[in-house]
């Protein structure tokens, strides 16, 4: 069980041709995760999501807030323990390409952290050799076919899996998937997507799932918790697949508007609106709503004072909350 | 205003590809590339291509404008522009003079075509001089006002490098410079990949915009079939540096033919209904043996496989209404 309490972080003022103000990258976030559970996130580029997932990976520390891990709270440990502790959480990276060293086989890029961890546990080349293959089988890749490939040898999909497969040779409580699947090509998601569900399932690993399109954190597990993140705050947030339908804040509606219809096989939400994306750098004063500058429904009150996040279940910050219908519905014909 | 500008024609142009091959030779020998591929892209149209990463949707791009890179040879084929002519065949000249003034090409990863020394308005006016455009101010006034249309603040675009650019306004910059002398065939290679969900539905709906108030051919290449679905009126599947499929984008989608298409459709993460729906496509794409082998490129995946499957290549075939595909299992083959 994970449990983030008031997670902020302040990158300081860079000097710079623009003179940079600091940025508040996450504020004031609070969720948590179960055993087994899983959380995703979706917001637009720069809205905060990889800094989270850096701040609970141990990649990053927080300007203030607290992380509780199975009841030990981590952010008051000192550094290396820390460091040791937060190994527990395992971070997968968007980019399956960057994430593996190419001049190193698979079978070198599994054996280095397996050599550590038996180094620690005083095991044997044996139990390497055991564990490197079961890590590969629960990843879906029969290890003969891999072992001796170099990383370009393989499908972004295959390299990918070695990457998450490489995260649980630790025995990880936590994966932290950031963008996991938005490099691959479309016909291998839906296959890593599936491996992510089945490690929650069958391992209880919890899941950070990380993401700007809002279609795959649908297949990562039912009982999901969605996430919207606007500017480093959390705008929504409730059971995933109730928050795709029957969103609240006119950003979370936004993003949804943004997933593109397949036509023929769907018609678009009867409310579906295009949305704008402002290039807005502007800082925005904390008595206004964040999203006031942008929003098409705005009224008088949205620029006098900045709505709280409200409600339990499925709870959002929205003076004027309106439930809109813009995701598109699957056409009878499709069978 | 220089007459250049205001005699714009109003007549869309196709372009008719006909039995194009290109290949890349490498020490591990020759990869057909693009094989044997033959298209009409009709005018007018948005037409979407779609395929899995390797598939030759980028070297097909290049080819149609004649501009493949080394180790790439284009081998045989012709690509006819109307009004133009052969692009693999017209002198050296006329083909740099229809780059940019009659096609327009936005490039894959389009933050590597800007230069990172130059200023972006420094840049416009580099292309406007190479095609000897008389009217400099005028080509700006255009840039600004494409800019404008884009939802961006010009003057500050104009005067930015590109690395203070964020990557939507980046990728917007680029449709910039592939219309800004009134290219009448746009060519967009995967327009939206590595934006966010915002920026890509607002790129999508400037190229439609742009599209119709210009009366454009537009090529839309992307290996994600939800951005082809939303925006092409047609859409042709690569598999393999070959044609699997063609239609219109409603019928593909609705009643795809070939098992290749069929199995890429169910498997995009859809964001409503039943999610036992969806169901990953099984197997890799064609490797370098299956592609010189005799049988169909997809065999080796295909759930309905036909023994004659592996013996030979289905043709591509016209099965009517402006559909086209490769497979032993539709009629029209046997
Ligand atoms: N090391 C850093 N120093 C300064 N600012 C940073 C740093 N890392 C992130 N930021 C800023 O913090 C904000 C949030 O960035 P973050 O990378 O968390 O966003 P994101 O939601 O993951 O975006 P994307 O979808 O593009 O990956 C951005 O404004 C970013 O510029
Ligand atoms: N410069 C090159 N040298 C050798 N082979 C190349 C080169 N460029 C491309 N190829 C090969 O040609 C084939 C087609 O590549 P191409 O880039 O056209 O595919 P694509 O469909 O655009 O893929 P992506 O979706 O990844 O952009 C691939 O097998 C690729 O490996
Ligand atoms: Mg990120
Ligand atoms: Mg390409």
């Amino acid at each position: 069980m994970i449990e983030i309490k008031n997670l902020t972080k302040v990158f300081p003022a860079r000097k710079g041709l623009l003179g940079h103000d600091a940025i508040k990258a996450v504020a004031n976030v609070c969720f948590s995760i179960p055993e087994a559970g899983s959380v995703s996130f979706i917001g637009e580029s720069g809205s905060g999501k990889t800094t989270i997932g850096r701040i609970l990976a141990g990649l990053e520390t927080p300007s203030s807030g607290d992380i509780w891990i199975q009841g030990v709270n981590v952010t008051k440990m000192p550094q290396a323990e820390r460091r040791r502790f937060l190994r527990q959480v395992q971070l997968i990276q968007q980019d399956p390409y960057q994430a593996l060293n190419p001049a190193r086989t698979i079978e070198q890029a599994l054996g280095d952290p397996l050599k550590v961890i038996a180094r620690e546990r005083g095991q044997d080349s044996a139990w390497i050799q055991t564990r490197m293959h079961d890590v590969l089988h629960r990843v879906g890749i029969e290890p003969g076919s891999v072992l001796n490939k170099y990383p370009h040898m393989l499908s972004g999909g295959q390299r990918q899996r070695i990457v998450i497969a490489r995260a649980l040779t630790v025995d990880p409580k936590v994966l932290v998937a950031d963008e996991a699947v938005s490099m691959i090509d479309v016909s291998l998601r839906l296959g890593v997507l599936k491996l992510l569900k089945d490690l929650r399932e069958q391992f209880g690993i919890s899941l950070l799932f990380i993401t700007h399109d809002v279609a795959s954190a649908r297949y990562v597990g039912q009982n999901g918790q969605l996430f919207v993140i606007y500017k480093g705050m959390v705008i929504e947030s409730g059971p995933t697949d109730q928050i795709i339908d029957q969103p609240y804040h006119p950003y979370t509606q936004a993003l949804l508007s943004a997933v593109p219809v397949l036509k023929g096989l769907e018609n678009p939400g009867p409310d579906r609106f295009i949305p704008l994306r402002g290039d807005d750098q502007e800082l925005i004063p904390d008595t206004v709503c964040l999203y006031q500058p942008r929003c098409p429904f705005a009224q008088t009150k949205c620029r006098e004072e900045r709505p709280a996040l409200q409600g339990t279940e499925h709870a959002h910050a929205c003076h004027f909350p309106v439930v809109r219908r813009v995701v598109a519905t699957v056409r009878a014909n499709e069978g | 205003m220089a007459a250049e500008f205001e005699a714009r024609d109003f007549h869309a142009r196709g372009v008719q590809i006909r039995n194009l091959r290109v290949s890349y030779q490498t020490p591990q020998g020759d990869i057909p590339a693009v094989n044997g591929v033959n298209l009409s892209i009709a005018p007018g149209k948005i037409t979407g291509i779609i395929g899995e990463s390797g598939s030759g949707k980028s070297t097909l791009a290049m080819a149609l404008m004649n501009t493949v890179p080394r180790p790439g040879r284009i081998i045989s084929g012709s690509v006819v522009v109307d009004g133009i002519g052969d692009m693999l065949t017209i002198d050296k000249e006329s083909r740099r003079r229809a780059h940019g003034r009659h096609l327009g090409f936005v490039f894959q990863a389009s933050q590597n075509s800007l230069n990172p020394l130059r200023r972006i308005g420094a840049q416009v006016l580099d292309l406007g001089r190479s095609h000897n455009v008389k009217d400099l101010r005028a080509l700006i006034k255009r840039a600004k006002e494409l800019l404008g249309k884009m939802g961006l603040n010009a003057d500050r675009v104009l005067l930015s490098y590109q690395h203070e650019l964020s990557g939507g306004m980046r990728q917007r910059v680029g449709i910039m410079f592939a219309l800004v002398l009134d290219a009448r065939v746009v060519i967009l290679d995967e327009p939206t990949t590595a934006l966010d969900m915002l920026s890509q539905a607002s790129v999508l709906q400037i190229v439609r915009q742009i599209h119709q108030e210009r009366h454009l051919t537009t090529v839309l290449i992307s290996h994600d079939m939800g951005v082809v679905a939303d925006l092409a009126d047609n859409v042709v599947v690569m598999y393999g540096g070959e044609l699997a499929e063609q239609g219109s984008t409603e019928e593909v989608l609705a009643h795809p033919l070939h098992p290749y298409t069929q199995g890429l459709i169910k498997a995009i993460p859809r964001i409503s209904g039943p999610l036992d729906q969806a169901v990953a496509l099984p197997g890799l794409p064609p490797d370098s043996a299956a592609l010189m082998a005799h049988g169909c490129l997809f065999a080796g995946r295909c759930p309905k496989r036909l023994p004659v499957c592996g013996e030979s290549r289905p043709t591509y075939e016209s099965v009517g209404q402006g559909r086209y595909v490769a497979c032993f299992r539709v009629a029209g083959h046997d």
